[in-house]
């Protein structure tokens, strides 16, 4: 087989691996909700599993840390989520508030942890 | 309707509501998705990819949890096929998202084109921002806005995966692992955010608890799917006991 520069074979893999299987999806919900009617019951039914599913893939990273997230112990991870929603609901649902105490305490608990 | 309002108005106002939607991204919501992306540069470099393919993955990918399992997936010398099994099952979720936004956007009178554009730039944050800002926004105006929302929140990110990857090894391990908190801290906020009802909390909170249940139960493959179909349904059937007209998202 010929064998391809280096970035063009990164680019097409990129494309075929990552791009294309993640927009799949999205050009399925274009199609579909093309066939619709913009009033269709169907609609409301469909973002309340959108949010669910939304909320299963927080779970999972949490469960499951990729790369450096890992070094926060699960403890950590749990507890700066917990603390986060919290304080995102005792500031009148402010996500900035929400996502920097996260923040702080998940930094925080790789500090405690680090041998 | 307003639906076919598109054609007529002036493009300079298209323009300025495209303005408005890039300018209301870059207030806040476009800066956390970049910085959660910033932890996808150095996963690049680890891959041995380039800088220009990391940028490239924010463009074309766009979606922060795919990037980081394909270059954790390439490091880990995992089979192509299987990473893209897996790379799309993690992001299934774009086809409900994606489809929940079309009765906000008046895409009907749109070429296919522009709404595949819509459907890429549906984003977690635009979509969780969008759901909740475009009901107050004339419709004739949300797709401009739209579209202007959606490139600042890409733009942003493309440069701060570039700075990512250039900064990678004096990035502290903290610090990375900061970044990489960032992505579940915000998508739980913003979806939080928009909740108005006991069945908004039910789909939240079911997606939440019993995902760990679900794939200790069934194993990492298809338990997103029916965490989605079962938490969804529950929340979708509670709603409807509940009085009409208190949406998700509409105020």
């Amino acid at each position: 087989m010929m064998s391809l520069p280096l970035g063009i074979e990164h680019f097409l893999t990129m494309v075929l691996v990552a791009a294309l299987p993640t927009g799949i999806w999205r050009i399925g919900g274009v199609l579909l909700a093309r066939r619709l009617s913009n009033q269709s019951e169907i609609f409301e039914w469909v973002r309340f599993v959108a949010t669910a599913l939304l909320a299963g893939v927080v779970a999972k990273l949490l469960a499951n840390p990729s790369g450096v997230l890992a070094l926060a112990p699960l403890w950590g991870r749990m507890g700066a989520i917990s603390l986060a929603f919290i304080a995102f609901m005792l500031c009148k649902r402010s996500v900035f508030v929400g996502v920097l105490v996260g923040e702080v305490m998940v930094i925080t608990s790789v500090y405690l942890t680090a041998p | 309707m307003l639906n076919d309002q598109s054609d007529q108005i002036p493009a300079e106002w298209m323009t300025a509501h495209f303005i408005k939607g890039m300018r209301d991204a870059l207030r806040f919501p476009a800066w956390v998705v970049a910085a959660s992306l910033v932890g996808v540069g150095p996963l690049a470099q680890s891959a041995g990819y380039s800088i220009e393919m990391a940028i490239a993955s924010t463009l074309f990918v766009w979606a922060g949890p795919a990037q980081v399992l394909f270059f954790s997936g390439i490091s880990a010398g995992m089979a192509l096929p299987a990473l893209a099994f897996v790379i799309g099952l993690s992001s299934m979720r774009f086809l409900p998202m994606t489809m929940a936004l079309m009765p906000l956007l008046p895409m009907k009178d749109h070429s296919l084109p522009v709404q595949l554009t819509i459907g890429h730039m549906a984003s977690v944050t635009v979509w969780a921002e969008s759901l909740r800002r475009l009901p107050a926004i004339p419709e004739a105006q949300r797709v401009a806005y739209y579209l202007g929302f959606g490139a600042g929140c890409i733009g942003l990110s493309m440069i701060s995966t570039g700075l990512g990857f250039m900064l990678s090894s004096a990035v502290p391990q903290a610090f990375g692992a900061g970044l990489l908190f960032l992505t579940p801290v915000f998508f739980t906020c913003s979806i939080a955010a928009g909740a108005r009802n006991a069945a908004d909390w039910l789909a939240i909170a079911s997606g939440l608890f019993l995902e760990p249940v679900l794939s200790a139960w069934m194993g990492p493959e298809f338990d997103l799917l029916v965490l989605g179909l079962v938490g969804g349904t529950a929340a979708y059937l509670l709603k409807r006991r509940l009085k009409p007209h208190q949406g998700l998202f509409s105020s």
